[in-house]
Parts: C-alpha cells; sequence; structure tokens
C-alpha cells in the first residue's frame, strides 16, 4: 500500500453526499452551532483516529519488508 | 524397491529449547487450525518449531471500532433526527463491507523450523476506507 488512498476521494465525496440525501439530509437543516470547544475536541479526536491509521499501516508495511 | 520413509514430527522430537512449550498431542492427524476475523487460515500440521506472525487483528478491531465510533459521534453532532443518523450509519456500514473479503490460508505439513509471517492487507484497507469516509463527512457537512 502506497500513499494513494483504496478509495479516489472524489468518488467518497459523491458516495458521501448521495448517502446523506438519499437519507434526506439538507444542508440547510445540518447543525452549524457546534460550540468552538466541541469542534476542537472533534478535530483533535480525527486527528487522532488518522494518525493511529497511518501508524498502523507503518507497521504492517515494516512486518511485510521484514 | 524400498521407499524412503518421510519425515514425520510426530514420530520424534528434537525441539530443544529447554522444556516443552506445547502439549504434543500423539495424534498425527491432529491439527492445529488458527482463524482470524477476516477468514485468514493458517494450519499447521505434523510440524515443530513453526513461529508465526500475523496481522495484530486486535489493534486493527480496535481501531475500527474508534473510527466508527467517530463517525457516529459526528453525524449525532450534525443531525439532530436520530432515526437519520441510524439509517446514514447502515448505509455507511454497507459500503465499507462489501471490501471485506479476505481468504489466505496458509498450510504447514511435515516441516520443521518455518517461520510464517502473513500481512492481511484487507483490514488495513477497509481501516483506511473508514477513515475517508469519517472525513468525507466531516467535509460535506462542513462542520469543523
Amino acid at each position: 500500500m502506497s500513499g494513494q488512498p483504496p478509495i479516489n476521494n472524489k468518488v467518497v465525496e459523491v458516495l458521501v453526499k448521495s448517502v446523506l440525501s438519499k437519507n434526506g439530509v439538507k444542508a440547510d437543516e445540518v447543525k452549524r452551532s457546534i460550540p468552538e470547544e466541541q469542534k476542537k475536541m472533534l478535530r483533535e479526536m480525527v486527528e487522532d483516529l488518522k494518525r493511529q491509521v497511518e501508524e498502523f499501516q507503518q507497521s504492517q508495511k515494516e512486518e511485510n519488508s521484514e | 524397491m524400498s521407499k524412503t520413509k518421510e519425515w514425520r514430527a510426530l514420530d520424534y522430537c528434537e525441539d530443544n529449547r529447554g522444556g516443552s512449550q506445547a502439549i504434543v498431542e500423539q495424534d498425527a492427524e491432529q491439527t492445529n487450525i488458527t482463524k482470524q476475523l477476516s477468514e485468514e487460515w493458517i494450519i499447521i500440521k505434523d510440524s515443530e518449531c513453526v513461529n508465526v506472525e500475523t496481522t495484530d487483528t486486535q489493534v486493527a478491531l480496535s481501531l475500527q471500532i474508534g473510527i466508527e465510533a467517530a463517525l457516529a459521534i459526528v453525524l449525532r453532532l450534525a443531525i439532530a433526527d436520530d432515526n437519520q443518523v441510524e439509517d446514514i450509519l447502515q448505509d455507511f456500514k454497507q459500503i465499507s463491507k462489501t471490501n471485506q473479503s479476505n481468504r489466505q490460508k496458509t498450510i504447514v505439513e511435515k516441516s520443521k523450523y518455518v517461520d510464517i509471517v502473513t500481512v492481511d492487507t484487507d483490514i488495513a484497507v477497509h481501516l483506511q476506507i473508514l477513515i475517508q469516509l469519517l472525513l468525507g463527512v466531516i467535509a460535506t457537512l462542513d462542520i469543523l
């Protein structure tokens, strides 16, 4: 696995949009008033998960090349 | 013409690493089967000193649960209707599930001093798809 994501990012975008619209989510109904403190927590959570996935991929790669 | 008797681990044991580490069953047909979540089979039969290294599925699994929980949190914060959130999560689960069908089979028979290293690329791909979905939802809903 190289740095290339398994699904093209554009495809993911279309996929996510279609799932949301299929379930009747309208952009103007989405709560945009999430408090800044919560946003910060969400950002940290996502960054943390991203890092863990990268670390996992890295450890797999190292195991593979041994 | 006499046939050379083939080597079998259960006929004798040369494992002299100080004390027995495993219970030796005196049954030649006994098979040791390890099955992992992603349909990975490692069958070791009539062998000794076999070292197995495989994907750490526990790490992958806890990461998977973490990302799925994060997806649920983000959707619940952004969308007021809980039923709607459940339906969306179901749809995402289906998308990521179709990519999971990995079947590896490794068979070691009548051998000794074997090192097996297997890598489950599918579980790594699955994790990346999940994180891509999470990032995609955050970008589409534009909540951060």
